[in-house]
C-alpha cells in the first residue's frame, strides 16, 4: 500500500502477508513447511502412533506391494446390476435428468428461497432462488449443508416413549384424550413452545388453536432471535419493526459491530448489493467506503477501509458521539481522544457529506439503546427511505424470546401448565445459563403424584435425540424442511410456500400435523393443511390452482414482501449507565457458531470439517483472544483456561486471533453438545466447549467481567491456517529466534536487495488504493514486478490450439470476496467430497478442492484481512501434467487440467509437484466406504464417487461443462440444420453464459466467475481484461487459467490509508 | 574344491532365461485373452430376465420403434426402460393371459417395478450420453448390435475403452445420416469414407483431439 505512492525505489515491507501468527514470527519454518507437501511431523504422533516403519518393515511392504500392484490393476467382473423402471412413469420425469424444484429453507426463524436439484426423487443440490429476495441466487453454508442434514444416518427414527419405542398412534391417542380432558375443564394448564414463527399457516393454526383452547400459552425461543433489534425499534418507535438496508444505494457503510455480510437475516441480499457497489473495474470512479468499529474480527468487519477493533460496551459510546457529531438532538457531545476521536470524526464527516446514501448499521450483539440511536442518526442524515427503511416484522408474534422462555420456567415450577409440546428447537441445549430451563424440565416430566403416575405430559417434536428430547417423555421425529408442506416468510416480509422433495425418510412428522392433532381437523396432511389456508386466504382471486402452481414454481408468492411503514422521529432512550469496563477483568463476547450456528448444525460433518473464517479451526470452537491479551495472560494456543463469570465457569481452549480488540475473549456458541449425534459430540464425550453455560439472558450479546484461569491440560485443536502454503519465500529468517508471542518488527532490512525483495514477494494477494489505481492502473502488474504481460518462453511444442472456443476460465475477484465459505460448502455437495474428520485434517489431508485462504498484513494488533478462495489454476503449462507416470492427469482441448481416476495409481508426484497445493489424496477410502448409510443418497450421480489411493481435484465442474456442452451441441445441430447459423451461434453462446460452476453459483458476492475467454462478449473475458486482473505465482510461467482482481481499497484520505492503525 | 556348479548348470540358467521370458508372454497373452474374454466383457453373453422379452418380436416382427420404449433416448444420458404401463398398453389386450407376461400384469397389479438385468453396462466412472450419439447420427445397431434379431437380449459389443476410442479416433467410419438412426436395417453404403466425412462436419462432430479428451467420457 504505501509502495504505491514511489513504487519503484520503496522496498515492499508494508505489506508482508502472513496467514498465521507462525508464519509471522518463524518465516524460516513456514517457508520450509510450504517447500514440502506434507509435514514432516505427524503433530499427533505419540509412543502410540509411531506409524515410522523399520527399514526391514519398509523393504516388506515395498516387495509386497510390488508384487500386488499387478493384481490392483485388474477390477472385477462387473456385479450385476438392475434396472428398475417405473410402474407408471411421472410426468416431467425423464430419468438421467435432474429436475429442479423451488422450495425455501426456514433459518433462523425467516425463510431463504432455494432451488433443489433432485434426481429421480433424490434431492442432492441447494441453489439460491434468484427470484427470491432473501437469497437472490446466492447461498450460504448452512443452505448449502442442509442437504446433508436430511441424510443424517443419526436423525431420530421413531416415536419414543420414556426412551423406548412406540409409535405415532399410541401419541396420537394420548395426545387427544389428555386435550379432550382439558378442554371439558376449561384447557388451563396447556402450553407449547416452538422457534420463531413466521410461517402463516402456523400462525393462523396457533390461532385455531387459541380459539380451541383459550387458556393455552404460546412460547416462541429461538437462540439467536434478533431480540436487541426489534427492542431497539420498539424504544425509537414504539412498536417492533424489522430495519432494512438497501446497499445498493450507499456509499458510506458504517457498522457498528454488525456482521451485516453473514449473519443477518437478508445477509445474502446484503452481501451482493455490497459488492455490486464495491465492485472495481478500469472505469470505475466510486465505490463504497465502509468503516467497521467492531469487537470481534468478523467477516464485515475483514472487508472494512476503516476498522476499528473495540471493547464490545464501547460501541454505545461510539454511537453516542457520532449521533453528537450528526447533529441528533438530545445528544451530549463525549470527548475522545487519538484514534477513536479520528475514526468517529471521519467516519461522522464522511455521512454527512453523503446525505441519504449512507447508513449507519447496528450490530444485534449491542444493546437496544444502540439500535434506536442509529436509527435516530440515520433519520438525522435522510437516510431513511433511501438506504435504510423500516417494515411490519415477518414474524407472527414478534417476542422477546429469552423472557419468553423465562415465564415458560416459572410456568413449570409454579405447575400453571401440566402438558407441554416443544415444537422444534433445543432449548435445553440452547437456553441461557440463567435460565434453568433443562432442570425444571427435567423436573416437570418426571413429577408424579402419590400413585406414582406422572403428573405432567411433555412431548417434543425434534429431528434428533438431543439434549431437549432427553428430558421429554414423549419425542416424535421432525420432518426435514426438504420432507413436509409448510410456508415462510422471509425478513423482509416475502413469502415462499415450502414445498417437499421427497416424502419423510423416517416418517417424521412437521408442526403443521402436530397441531392439527392438537385441532382435531379432519385434514391433516401438511400439504393439505398449506393448501387451505391459502385457499382461505386467496378467496376472491381468480383460480387458485394456476394461481398454486404458478408459486410454486417461481418459489415466492407475488406481492407478499412488507411496505416499508411511516414512523416518526425516533426516540432517543434515556443513556443507560455506561457498563463499566473494568481494566482487571475482560469482556466476554458471545455469537453463534459461523459453521455450526446455534448447535442446531453441530451433526453436520461438513460444517464441522469447514475451516472457520479466519482461524480455519476445524472440529472445535475456541475461547478468541488477541496476540496481547495472550501475552499479557501468557497463553497460547491450545492452553486450557477457565471462563468465569458471574459465578459460572466453563473449560475452553484459547486460540489467539490477530485483529480481535485486547481484553476480549470471543465464545462461539453451538458446541459442546452432550447428545444429538455421532458427529455432534465427540467419541470422547464432548466436542468444543459450550458457550451457553456462560451465556446470561440480560446479556445476550456480550458480558463483562470475565476472569480468565489457565490450566495446565492443553487443548487438540486443529487448523488448517498454515495448510497448503503456496509461497516459501515469504519471509527472511532474521526473526526465526523471537517468541511467538512477542509482536515481530517488519523482516525486511535494508540490506535485503531489490531482487532478492521481488523473489521473496510473490504477491500472492495484491493490494492498491482506489486512488492509485485510478491514477495508474498497472500499479497491480507492477506490484508483482511483471509491468507487462512477459512472453512465454518454452522448450515444449505448443501442442493445443487455445484459439477455438469454448476455452474455460476463471475469474475471482478478491476485492468482493468476503470468505463466507459458501463456495466450499457448494463444491463439497456438488462434486461429491469426503470429510476426513479431525485427526486426518491434522495430517493436512483434508479434501476440500477449493480452499479459502485469509492473509493478513500489518500489525497482529490491527491487521488488514484479505480471502483468497484457490482452486485448481488449470494451468496451461501443469506441472503437474509432466510428471504423471500413467497419464492420469493430462490436457483437454479446452483448457481443462483433466483427472482421470481411473487411471490413476496414486503415486503422488503430481500433487509434489503443484506449486498451487490444490490437489488431495484418498489416504483412506474416505468417500467409498462410508457410502453405506443413508447419506449415500446425497451423491451426485454425475460425478465420481472416488475410492482410496486416487488423486483428485478442482474439476471446473467439468459435469456440468459437459451436461451444457451436450445441451448446446444439440441446440445448435437442430438450428444449423434449419441454416440458421447466426442463431445458432448466440444461442451457443448464451447457453454457455449460462454455465455456472458450483462456487460460482453459491457464491453470495458474484465474486467469482466462470466462462469461455475465447468469447469476448463472456464476463470471464472482460474481467480478464482488467488492468488489475493478475495470476498466482506467475514466473514460473504455468500460466493458470484462474486469475484474481486485486483488492481495490476505499480508505478516507483524512485517515491515512488501510485503516485506523 | 570342486565345482560348485555342474556345466549342465549352464543350460538351466539359458533356459529359466526363457521361461522367464516365455512364461511372462504367455501370462501377459492369457490376462489379455481373459480381459478382452466374453468372461470379463460379457460380449454375447444372454442374461436371465424377469421376462423373456423379445426385441426379435417387437421390433423385427412388430415393427416397433425403439423410442416407443426407451423414450428419453434423444434427451437424456440413459436411453430408459418402458414403463410397466408401456407394457401394459398392448398387453391388456392382447396375450393377456400369456404365462409368460405375468411378471408385467403381477407389477401392474401390485404396482411395484419389474427387475431387469442390466445387459449393456459401463463402469460408474464412465459417463455415457445417449442423446448426444444419437443427435449426431450414431446408429442404435452399432454399438447395440443387430437387436431385431436377437430373441433374447445380449450385448453385441466389448464396451471396453477401446471399442469406444475406436469410433472416438475416427467416427467417420460410422456416422449415419440422422434420420437412419433407429433404422434396423441399415447398411453402410459403399462410399463409407466420404458420407462420414460429410455427415462429420454437417453435424459439427467434434475433432479428434476434443472427442478423445478424457473429460469426454471420465468426470
Amino acid at each position: 500500500m504505501k509502495q504505491g505512492d514511489n513504487r519503484t525505489s520503496e522496498p515492499f515491507e508494508g505489506d508482508r502477508l502472513w496467514r498465521s501468527l507462525e508464519e509471522l514470527t518463524d518465516p524460516a519454518s513456514a517457508a520450509s513447511a510450504a517447500l514440502r507437501e506434507f509435514p514432516a511431523d505427524n503433530p499427533w504422533r505419540g509412543p502410540d502412533r509411531a506409524d515410522a516403519p523399520s527399514r526391514r518393515r519398509f523393504l516388506q511392504v515395498l516387495g509386497a506391494s510390488a508384487a500386488m500392484a499387478g493384481l490392483v490393476g485388474c477390477s472385477d467382473r462387473p456385479v450385476e446390476e438392475k434396472i428398475v423402471p417405473y410402474v407408471r412413469q411421472p410426468e416431467q420425469v425423464v430419468p438421467g435428468r435432474p429436475l429442479i424444484f423451488a422450495t425455501a429453507m426456514p433459518f433462523n426463524g425467516y425463510g431463504r428461497g432455494v432451488l433443489v436439484e433432485s434426481h429421480e426423487g433424490r434431492p442432492t443440490k441447494i441453489e439460491g432462488n434468484p427470484d427470491h429476495p432473501a437469497s437472490l441466487g446466492a447461498t450460504d453454508v448452512f443452505m448449502q449443508a442442509s442437504i446433508l442434514s436430511l441424510y443424517d444416518p443419526d436423525r431420530s427414527k421413531t416415536v419414543t416413549r420414556a426412551g423406548r419405542p412406540s409409535h405415532w398412534g399410541a401419541f396420537a391417542t394420548e395426545l387427544t384424550q389428555r386435550l379432550e380432558a382439558k378442554r371439558q375443564s376449561g384447557s388451563r394448564g396447556i402450553a407449547i413452545l416452538t422457534g420463531a414463527v413466521a410461517s402463516p399457516t402456523m400462525g393462523a393454526q396457533i390461532k385455531d388453536l387459541r380459539r380451541r383452547f383459550p387458556e393455552i400459552a404460546w412460547y416462541q425461543y429461538e437462540p439467536t432471535a434478533r431480540v436487541n433489534t426489534m427492542a431497539g425499534a420498539q424504544a425509537a418507535f414504539g412498536r417492533p419493526l424489522t430495519t432494512l438496508y438497501h446497499l445498493d444505494h450507499a456509499r458510506i457503510i458504517v457498522s457498528l459491530d454488525s456482521d451485516f455480510l453473514f449473519e443477518d437475516p437478508m445477509s445474502l441480499r446484503y452481501a451482493r448489493h455490497f459488492a455490486n457497489a464495491r465492485r472495481v473495474r478500469s472505469d470505475t470512479r466510486e465505490i463504497t467506503r465502509l468503516y467497521v468499529a467492531e469487537s470481534t474480527l468478523s467477516i464485515t468487519g475483514s472487508m472494512a477501509d476503516h476498522r476499528l477493533p473495540v471493547r464490545p460496551a464501547m460501541i454505545t459510546q461510539i454511537t453516542h458521539a457520532l449521533a453528537a457529531r450528526l447533529g441528533v438532538a438530545g445528544i451530549s457531545k463525549l470527548q475522545f481522544s487519538g484514534e477513536l476521536d479520528r475514526f468517529i470524526a471521519t467516519a461522522a464527516d464522511d455521512l454527512k457529506q453523503h446525505p441519504g446514501t449512507g447508513v449507519v448499521i447496528p450490530g444485534e450483539a449491542q444493546p437496544p439503546e444502540v439500535h434506536a440511536l442509529a436509527h435516530a442518526i440515520n433519520q438525522a442524515l435522510k437516510n431513511v427511505g433511501t438506504t435504510v427503511t423500516c417494515v411490519e416484522p415477518a414474524e407472527v408474534e414478534p417476542t422477546d424470546v429469552r423472557q419468553a422462555l423465562k415465564k415458560l420456567v416459572e410456568a413449570m415450577e409454579n405447575g400453571t401448565i401440566d402438558t407441554l409440546l416443544i415444537l422444534g428447537g433445543n432449548p435445553a441445549y440452547t437456553a441461557p445459563a440463567d435460565i434453568p430451563f433443562a432442570q425444571a424440565l427435567e423436573k416437570f416430566s418426571n413429577a408424579r403424584v402419590a400413585d406414582g403416575r406422572l403428573t405432567n405430559f411433555t412431548a417434543r417434536l425434534g429431528s434428533h435425540d438431543d439434549e431437549t428430547t432427553f428430558l421429554c417423555q414423549w419425542h416424535v421425529p421432525e420432518a426435514h424442511y426438504l420432507e413436509a408442506w409448510s410456508d415462510v416468510r422471509a425478513a423482509d416480509g416475502t413469502t415462499s410456500i415450502i414445498q417437499p422433495l421427497i416424502l419423510p425418510l423416517y416418517a417424521g412428522r412437521s408442526a403443521h400435523e402436530l397441531l392439527a392433532l392438537m385441532l382435531k381437523e379432519t385434514a391433516q396432511s401438511p400439504y393439505e393443511l398449506v393448501r387451505a389456508h391459502w385457499r382461505a386466504q386467496r378467496r376472491d382471486s381468480g383460480d387458485f390452482e394456476q394461481w398454486w402452481l404458478d408459486t410454486l414454481k417461481k418459489g415466492v408468492i407475488d406481492g407478499t414482501a412488507s411496505a416499508p411503514v411511516q414512523v416518526g422521529a425516533a426516540k432517543i432512550p434515556a443513556p443507560s449507565s455506561t457498563p463499566s469496563t473494568s481494566v482487571t477483568s475482560l469482556d466476554l463476547i458471545f455469537r453463534p457458531d459461523p459453521c455450526v450456528w446455534d448447535g442446531s448444525f453441530a451433526n453436520n460433518a461438513w460444517l464441522q470439517e469447514l475451516p472457520k473464517p479466519f482461524t480455519k479451526l476445524v472440529w472445535d470452537n475456541a475461547a478468541l483472544i488477541s496476540p496481547t491479551t495472550a501475552h499479557r495472560q501468557g497463553l497460547w494456543d491450545g492452553d486450557a483456561v477457565t471462563l468465569m463469570i458471574s459465578g459460572k465457569q466453563v473449560d475452553a481452549p484459547v486460540r489467539v486471533l490477530p485483529g480481535l480488540p485486547d481484553d476480549v475473549v470471543v465464545a462461539h456458541l453451538g458446541y459442546g453438545r452432550r447428545r444429538g449425534g455421532a458427529v455432534a459430540t465427540d467419541e470422547n464425550g464432548v466436542r468444543g466447549f459450550d458457550a451457553y453455560a456462560l451465556w446470561a439472558s440480560s446479556t445476550p450479546g456480550f458480558a463483562t467481567g470475565l476472569t480468565l484461569q489457565k490450566r495446565s491440560r492443553r487443548w487438540e485443536l486443529v487448523a488448517t491456517r498454515n495448510h497448503h502454503a503456496m509461497s516459501a519465500l515469504q519471509g527472511v529468517d532474521h526473526v526465526a529466534g523471537v517468541k511467538p508471542h512477542l509482536k515481530p518488527d517488519v523482516v525486511v532490512t535494508p540490506e535485503t536487495s531489490r531482487d532478492e525483495l521481488e523473489l521473496k514477494n510473490r504477491r500472492l494477494v495484491r493490494v492498491v488504493s482506489l486512488p492509485q489505481f485510478r491514477s495508474n492502473p498497472q500499479a497491480v502488474r507492477e506490484l508483482g514486478g511483471e509491468s507487462a504481460k512477459k512472453p512465454v518462453l518454452s522448450l515444449y511444442p505448443t501442442s493445443w490450439d487455445y484459439s477455438q472456443g469454448p476455452q474455460w476460465g476463471m475469474s475471482i475477484d478478491l476485492q468482493t470476496c468476503i470468505g463466507c465459505n459458501a463456495c466450499i460448502v457448494a463444491c463439497q455437495a456438488e462434486n461429491n467430497i469426503p470429510i476426513v474428520g479431525k485427526f486426518e485434517v491434522a495430517r493436512m489431508r483434508e479434501m476440500h478442492w477449493l480452499r479459502v485462504d485469509s492473509y493478513f498484513s500489518g500489525s497482529p494488533d490491527r491487521p488488514s484481512v484479505y480471502h483468497q478462495p484457490v482452486p485448481c489454476m488449470h494451468c496451461e503449462n501443469a506441472p503437474c501434467e509432466y510428471v504423471c507416470p500413467t497419464g492420469a492427469t493430462t490436457h483437454s482441448t479446452q483448457g481443462l487440467n483433466e483427472m482421470t481416476y481411473n487411471r490413476c495409481i496414486g503415486t503422488r508426484y503430481c500433487s509434489n509437484n503443484c506449486p498451487y497445493k490444490v490437489r488431495r489424496f484418498n489416504f483412506f477410502a474416505f468417500g467409498y466406504q462410508s457410502s453405506k448409510g443413508p447419506e449415500q443418497l446425497q451423491k451426485n450421480p454425475d460425478v465420481t464417487v472416488r475410492t482410496r489411493g486416487v488423486m483428485e481435484k478442482c474439476s471446473y465442474c467439468v459435469q456440468r461443462i459437459n451436461r451444457t456442452r451436450i445441451e448446446v451441441e444439440k441446440t445448435v445441430l437442430d438450428l444449423t440444420e434449419q441454416q440458421r447459423t447466426d442463431e445458432a451461434r448466440q444461442r451457443r453462446q448464451a447457453m454457455y453464459n449460462d454455465l455456472q460452476t458450483a462456487c460460482q453459483q453459491a457464491c453470495p458476492t458474484g465474486a467469482i466467475v466462470f466462462g469461455d475467454i475465447t468469447d469476448r462478449q463472456s464476463t470471464v473475458a472482460t474481467l480478464k481484461a482488467q488492468p488489475h486482473d493478475y495470476t498466482l505465482l506467475d514466473e514460473l510461467t504455468t500460466r493458470p487459467r484462474t486469475s484474481y482482481l486485486a483488492r481495490v481499497t476505499n480508505p478516507n484520505p483524512a485517515l491515512g490509508e488501510g485503516g485506523v492503525a | 574344491m570342486a565345482q560348485l556348479f555342474k556345466p549342465w548348470t549352464n543350460s538351466l540358467a539359458r533356459g529359466t532365461i526363457y521361461v522367464l521370458i516365455l512364461g511372462g508372454a504367455l501370462g501377459g497373452w492369457i490376462a489379455y485373452g481373459i480381459q478382452t474374454s466374453p468372461y470379463a466383457s460379457y460380449q454375447g453373453v444372454v442374461r436371465d430376465q424377469p421376462v423373456p422379452f423379445s426385441h426379435e418380436h417387437h421390433v423385427g416382427g412388430l415393427g416397433i420403434d425403439c423410442r416407443y420404449c426407451h423414450t428419453s433416448v434423444t434427451d437424456s444420458s440413459f436411453a430408459g426402460l418402458p414403463a410397466t404401463q408401456v407394457c401394459m398398453t398392448c398387453h391388456s389386450q392382447i396375450w393377456t393371459n400369456a404365462a409368460l407376461l405375468e411378471p408385467v400384469r403381477q407389477s401392474w397389479r401390485t404396482q411395484t417395478p419389474i427387475h431387469w438385468t442390466r445387459v449393456n453396462s459401463l463402469p460408474g466412472y464412465v459417463y455415457f450420453d445417449h442423446s448426444i450419439h444419437v443427435a449426431k447420427g450414431v446408429g442404435c445397431a452399432t454399438c447395440h448390435g443387430p437387436v431385431d434379431r436377437m430373441p433374447l437380449m445380449y450385448q453385441a459389443q466389448t464396451l471396453q475403452m477401446r471399442f469406444c476410442l475406436d469410433c472416438h479416433r475416427d467416427p467417420t467410419q460410422y456416422l449415419r445420416p440422422r434420420d437412419q438412426v433407429f433404422n434396423m436395417a441399415y447398411q453402410p453404403p459403399p462410399d463409407q469414407a466420404r458420407l462420414g466425412r460429410e455427415l462429420a462436419e454437417r453435424y459439427h462432430v467434434r475433432d479428434v483431439q476434443s472427442l478423445t479428451n478424457c473429460s469426454t467420457c471420465h468426470r
